[in-house]
């Protein structure tokens, strides 16, 4: 499972505050309905902003032309086996035809430019995954793609010497078999319903890596060197110059029926957001993944650009901690079920979503994400916020006013130290009002900045922390969150931190990985989100997104093309069918 | 002493969630593992051989890296030096001879204005007013796209970083040679040259401008190796693609081998700076010899 924790912005805040240091001393065709029948309408733009299709359909699409679009980082090394970095997961996407592709609702899609002619078949016994691939895809130094490359691929993905962080979700294969060129399948140990997800991935060429040690394999030139990237996307990777920009274009022999419209991405690297955000209204750029909200406004006023405002894959929490041993006491105030939906109570999480974020977020009360086909909807108890109601719960857990107005159980003061990562703005504005929140009811909060690095090295992956405040970024559009809540992953094998144990919900989470078919499956997704809040391991309180902000003067998409905030790389969505106009 | 901050090369790029022991096997891999001292010497050793070592997170090689950032920090620190100096120099001449006059007056106000204005502050307005409001100028970077080598457009694109750069050098480089001016002035062989007859223009100019350079040119010397450290925050807010960026952008990820290569190039730079300011001196001051046993000076 590719979890990985939303560091959000604060890689800038501490770049600007370095900085300053230093100064001072120097897709899918049709929208289909999901078949779980549970999803609701994927919220799209925000309605204070207009639909950045509205031209589309004017003109037809035009052939040519160069798509110029910023990124705060430099891409790391695109190598699907080995990317861990937003930054080269989007020029993965520009450049690697992938086995199959998501539609908008995160469903398993053959694409035209899928390397898959149609979706895997699945044996009656959900063990036997068979795959068969187009006939036509081709690598870019004109070798057939074949199943060669999709057995290699995943062999090496599962291969621990590797070092792919892609393992854990190839490691239940048991065995590939190659049946013709065109046709693999694929056996799994257990059934495990997740491993769709994991057909939703990039291939390398067998022919070109095959002799390379195992282990050498992070260190090769293919994914750092363009010439040496042999790809099988739309478009090639012509020219990366470190730390300015990363082109790619279309080249003629793209083997796809359906070739790019647009002849050159060219990414634009900006160490400052502040001159990236100018650099769209001045046109030097014509998209940019992520506004700063401090910007929002600013950029609304251009009439060239559309500011795209939607939640994305990535959700925020506070986690309670559940171990005695980690608090000052020994004694972990968040054991009482009703203490914990007290605290939800006290949150005032809309609030949260006005003020800090700006309109791009929106309430969770699951792990699930809202209009996912595992989203649990209304199933999933939604804590309206009411200090009230808060108080009474607390009273019935047991908590009484201290001398100094802070509640006390059985001698011990309900005070607490929240951690989150220092330079986060987000998150310090969040840490501020649930600390004011929960002030309210008579609850101390000890808000703490911490440097990420450390932070997780040293509280998160150890589970050394009372209470945090930070996010999950689903890069895998599967609901099984199995190792952050069961207590089979406590750490340091898992990612359950906080030492939490619900053993209807260990279960359950099983049971969700064994069924197929996605509308059994939503159904129990749909019992663990009920079952989750109400038992709030985390209080679970918004999705975010990135706003995305688009010159729709010059870049244009059909209205089923328009990026997809719900996807991890939702933001070049369908970038194969849209088009550039700079009339 | 980046080895003291918390957190490590590792930590950063792996996956976080990954194990503990994950993190170590990879940290073995690096030579992370190795006492400092051992990682010094290692890395003195390949440098020696002219191998500035590869970065941690995709085995980049350093000079990959930093060699162009060098050249382009040079390019920038260069021009706005050369600027300031061809204002600051004559300025705080003419100055030197009508002290407190209105010249004089604006001169200490610009200064004032430069060292306490923020250079990334000042960037800003520029780039909205010339570049956003009257689009005159370029916003940012070096080359526009597809324009890289033509003169011109790397001309338009200096004008406001080297403008914002200059302002802060000009600031102490008119009250350096103000200041050093004033001082020859006084001295008695100036006064030996006006009674001699002299014409005031050649008091000045000969008598005691060469003179007057030699505190200059230390501050000169001293100041070159900034030119080549860049200067972080310009260089972010215009995007130029210089030293300063890159060491910063360095120093979140923990590119120890990056941030070595780096001092080590500011180093040499101050060592040639110093050298450059020793042979200056021989040339505007004969009394200044080398290499012939006691010193005149």
């Amino acid at each position: 499972m590719t979890r990985s924790f939303r560091k959000g912005l604060s890689f800038f805040s501490v770049l600007a505050l370095l900085a300053t240091l230093l100064a001072a001393c120097s897709g899918n065709k049709t929208p289909e309905s999901s078949p779980s029948g549970s999803a609701s309408p994927t919220p799209s733009a925000s309605a204070s902003s207009p639909s950045p299709s509205a031209s589309a359909s004017a003109e037809g699409p035009v052939d040519g032309g160069t798509l110029t679009v910023s990124t705060f980082s430099d891409i790391v090394a695109v190598n699907p086996l080995f990317v861990g970095d937003t930054s080269s997961g989007d020029l993965e996407t520009l450049i690697f035809a992938k086995l199959y592709d998501l539609d908008r609702n995160a469903n398993l899609t053959a694409e035209p430019w899928s390397l898959a002619a149609e979706l895997p078949q699945i044996s009656a016994d959900g063990l036997t995954y068979t795959i068969k691939l187009k006939t036509t895809p081709k690598w870019t130094d004109g070798k057939p793609v074949t199943a060669d490359d999709v057995i290699f691929t995943f062999d090496t993905a599962r291969n621990a010497d590797a070092g792919s962080p892609l393992v854990s979700q190839y490691d239940k294969i048991e065995k590939m078999t190659k049946v013709d060129d065109q046709t693999v399948e694929i056996k799994l140990k257990q059934v495990y319903a997740p491993f769709q997800y994991a057909l939703y991935q990039s291939i390398v060429p067998a022919h070109v890596l095959k002799d390379v040690p195992v282990k050498e394999l992070k260190e090769h030139t293919y994914g750092v060197d363009p010439a040496k990237t042999v790809t099988s996307g739309p478009w090639k990777w012509t020219e990366w110059k470190k730390g300015q920009y990363i082109a790619v274009e279309s080249y003629p022999e793209y083997w796809g029926e359906k070739k790019p419209h647009i002849a050159k991405v060219i990414t634009k690297i900006y160490a400052d957001q502040q001159t990236e955000v100018q650099a769209l209204m001045k046109g030097d750029v014509d998209m940019t993944q992520a506004i700063p909200l401090t910007q929002i406004e600013a950029v609304k006023k251009d009439e060239d650009i559309t500011v795209i405002l939607a939640p994305g894959p990535q959700y925020e929490y506070v986690q309670f901690n559940f171990k005695d041993e980690n608090f000052p006491d020994k004694y972990s105030p968040f054991k009482g079920q009703k203490t914990r939906q007290a605290i939800a109570y006290a949150l005032n999480r809309q609030g949260m979503v006005d003020n800090v974020l700006k309109g791009s977020g929106a309430l969770m009360n699951s792990p699930f994400l809202p209009g996912s086909w595992a989203d649990p909807g209304d199933a999933a108890v939604n804590y309206e916020y009411s200090a009230d109601k808060a108080k009474a719960l607390l009273a019935e857990d047991g908590w009484k006013p201290g001398k100094d107005g802070i509640l006390e159980k059985d001698g011990h003061r309900f005070s607490f130290e929240l951690q989150y990562n220092s330079g986060n703005s987000r998150r310090e504005g969040v840490s501020a009002i649930i600390q004011q929140n929960l002030k309210d009811v008579g609850i101390e909060v000890k808000p703490r900045g911490i440097d990420f690095a450390t932070w997780i090295d040293q509280n998160i992956t150890p589970g050394k922390f009372p209470a945090i405040l930070l996010g999950w970024s689903l890069t895998n559009p599967d609901p099984d969150a199995e190792s952050i809540f069961s207590s089979k992953y406590f750490p340091p094998a898992g990612q359950n931190g906080g030492w939490y144990v619900n053993e209807k919900l260990d279960e359950m989470w099983v049971k969700g990985q064994q069924v197929i078919d996605q509308a059994e499956r939503a159904k129990i997704y749909k019992e663990i989100g009920k079952e989750i809040s109400i038992d709030l391991p985390y209080v679970f309180l918004y999705q975010y997104g990135l706003p995305q902000g688009v010159n729709t003067k010059v870049v244009k998409w059909a209205e089923d093309d328009r990026p997809e905030s719900q996807l991890a790389y939702g933001y070049l969505f369908h970038a194969i069918n849209w088009w550039v106009d700079r009339k | 002493m980046i080895h003291a901050a918390p957190g490590g090369p590792t930590q950063i790029f792996l996956a976080p969630g990954l194990s503990p022991e994950a993190g170590e096997i990879q940290a073995h891999n690096l030579g992370l593992d190795r006492p400092i001292p051992e990682q010094y010497i290692k890395w003195l050793g390949n440098f020696l051989q002219g191998d500035l070592g590869k970065t941690f997170k995709n085995n980049i090689p350093v000079g990959d890296l930093l060699w162009p950032t060098v050249g382009n920090t040079m390019v920038l620190m260069g021009a706005a030096w050369l600027v300031s100096l061809l204002i600051a120099i004559p300025w705080g001449i003419y100055n030197s001879t009508r002290e407190y006059g209105l010249s004089d007056q604006t001169a200490s106000f610009i200064s004032y204005l430069g060292f306490a204005m923020p250079t990334f502050w000042f960037g800003i307005i520029l780039q909205q007013f010339f570049a956003m409001k009257l689009d005159l100028l370029p916003l940012s970077d070096m080359w526009t796209m597809g324009e890289e080598g033509n003169l011109s457009d790397l001309f338009l694109h200096l004008v406001l970083p080297v403008t914002v750069l200059s302002i802060t050098f000009l600031a102490a480089y008119v009250k350096y040679s103000r200041a050093s001016m004033l001082e020859v002035l006084n001295q008695d062989y100036i006064r030996t040259a006006r009674a001699k007859g002299l014409k005031e223009r050649k008091v000045v100019f000969r008598h005691a401008l060469r003179n007057a350079l030699i505190p200059i040119i230390t501050i000169l010397g001293l100041d070159l190796p900034i030119l080549v450290g860049g200067a972080a925050l310009t260089e972010s807010v215009f995007n130029w693609p210089g030293m300063g960026r890159l060491f910063v952008e360095m120093a979140v990820s923990r590119e120890y081998s990056v941030l070595m290569s780096i001092t080590l190039v500011v180093s040499v730079m101050v060592v040639i700076g110093n050298l450059i300011a020793d042979i200056l001196y021989a040339i505007v001051d004969p009394r200044v010899q080398f290499g012939q046993g006691g010193s005149a000076s």
